[in-house]
């Protein structure tokens, strides 16, 4: 069951990054191809059911569609940029970097120290 | 010639020995002030005096002297750098070119991407995420990104603290800063050590900024509360601000102090750093010789090329154009003697 609510996430994700209609094949394709074909199906189609996704008709197969607004497009452009890796680290200022696990150890006596003295 | 190659080598390494140490003593804004652009000086002699090796030696062949032209036989007469060495410095300068091109292409390919995914947003761009994230964008229109997940995990004062760090970043252009560093440090990997020195100094630099606003006991509780926060989302731990040859966690020499992070909240929690003229000095020596060998170097080699180049010295090797003598057979056969 919970695999089941995994999938349907990232079928999402995939549509709504999107941002057009998808036919099961296509998005069974864009979830790596290592799906069953009815299995993709099966999602879209209750996605479609319980009004998440929209459905309509493609020549004589359907497309999947999720519905954008403009929040939601905001939003996911905004998610993006959370999304810092190497090349990106070295454009930016960014609070904390990286630490090691002795770090981690010597933080917490260090904050213990400075909450103790403010008491 | 060979003396003040040798001379700019033996500075540069020096200044990569002294530079973490010197940097480390001075106040952070000073130590970036200083360390900057006596990187961007010292990598740009780097290459220039490896160019000026390179040449000498490349053009002592008959197709590249054509082209100037340039006589062989004088470069060759006076070869300051022996062919080995001279080739040696080609192929370093080879890689380091490359280096510094693609370390720059890189940056500036994130750059437009940052540029891209923050266009049309305010300054101080609040994310709706679980995951805390705080970093500041490079100018013109920087931006400070922080998440709510970060946001909610500290308390007014702290929050305060933290929006004047990241402010800081904006107000004295640091992440560019860190990028001369960077390049620096990719076209000259001497230079390494003394780039991760300035990053941190940024950091600290921002810090004592943010300390003047709040206080040097709220920005170190800050620093350390937002670095033990638990990242919600099982991924890769961020991705350090690291050195062009540092890919793992920020690691330092001072092992008994801790990585970066640990030194920033210590520092705070120690007195103000005070102005260090003796290490400001040291530092504005070390530059300023090796800039001072270079400008040996260029003349050296100014005055090797003019040699040359001397039109008495490029006729010896080719010889000037003769216009073309009739032969017998120009002569039409009926008037031969």
């Amino acid at each position: 069951m919970r695999r089941v609510g995994t999938l349907q996430r990232r079928v999402l994700d995939i549509l709504a990054s999107a941002g057009v209609a998808m036919t099961a094949a296509q998005v069974r394709d864009a979830l790596g191809g290592d799906l069953a074909y009815t299995t993709v199906m099966t999602v879209l189609a209750r996605l479609a059911h319980s009004g998440v996704l929209i459905r309509q008709r493609v020549g004589r197969a359907y497309a999947y569609a999720a519905p954008t607004d403009d929040a939601d497009l905001t939003a996911r452009r905004m998610h993006r940029l959370l999304d810092v890796g190497d090349d990106r680290g070295a454009v930016l200022a960014r609070f904390v970097s990286g630490l090691s696990a002795e770090d981690e150890k010597i933080l917490a006596d260090l904050l213990a120290r400075i909450d103790g003295e403010q008491a | 010639m060979p003396g003040a190659v040798l001379a700019v080598a033996l500075l540069t390494l020096g200044f990569a020995v002294a530079g973490p140490r010197l940097g480390r003593r001075l106040p952070p804004s000073v130590a970036v002030r200083s360390l900057v652009p006596a990187l961007a000086a010292l990598a740009g002699s780097g290459l220039f005096v490896l160019a000026v090796t390179a040449l000498t030696w490349l053009g002592q062949f008959p197709l590249v002297a054509a082209v100037w032209p340039w006589s062989p036989t004088v470069l060759r007469a006076h070869d300051p750098i022996p062919a080995p060495g001279a080739g040696l410095a080609l192929a370093v300068l080879l890689v380091l070119a490359v280096s510094g091109a693609a370390a720059a292409v890189r940056r500036g390919r994130a750059l437009l991407a940052m540029r891209h995914a923050a266009a049309g947003l305010g300054t101080v761009v609040v994310i709706d995420s679980d995951r805390p994230q705080a970093y500041a964008t490079a100018g013109p229109g920087g931006r400070v990104v922080v998440t709510t997940g970060l946001l909610d995990a500290l308390d007014p004062e702290q929050r305060a603290a933290l929006l004047a760090h990241e402010r800081s970043h904006l107000a004295h252009h640091h992440v560019w800063l860190g990028l001369v560093a960077d390049l620096a440090a990719a076209v000259n990997p001497l230079l390494v050590p003394t780039a991760r020195t300035v990053r941190h100094a940024l950091e600290r630099w921002a810090d004592e900024d943010a300390a003047q606003q709040t206080s040097r006991r709220t920005v170190a509780a800050t620093i350390a509360r937002v670095a033990l926060l638990p990242t919600p989302a099982p991924g890769p731990r961020p991705a350090p601000i690291a050195g062009p040859a540092d890919s793992g966690p920020g690691r330092s020499a001072l092992g008994a102090t801790g990585g970066e992070v640990p030194q920033r909240v210590r520092a705070l929690l120690a007195p103000p750093p005070r102005p260090a003229r003796a290490a400001l000095a040291a530092l504005a020596v070390l530059a300023v010789a090796t800039i001072a060998a270079t400008v040996i170097v260029e003349r050296d080699g100014e005055d090797l090329f003019e040699r040359a180049a001397h039109p008495a010295a490029v006729a010896a090797v080719v010889p000037p154009a003769q216009p073309p003598r009739p032969g017998p057979a120009a002569v039409p056969a009926r008037y031969a003697a």
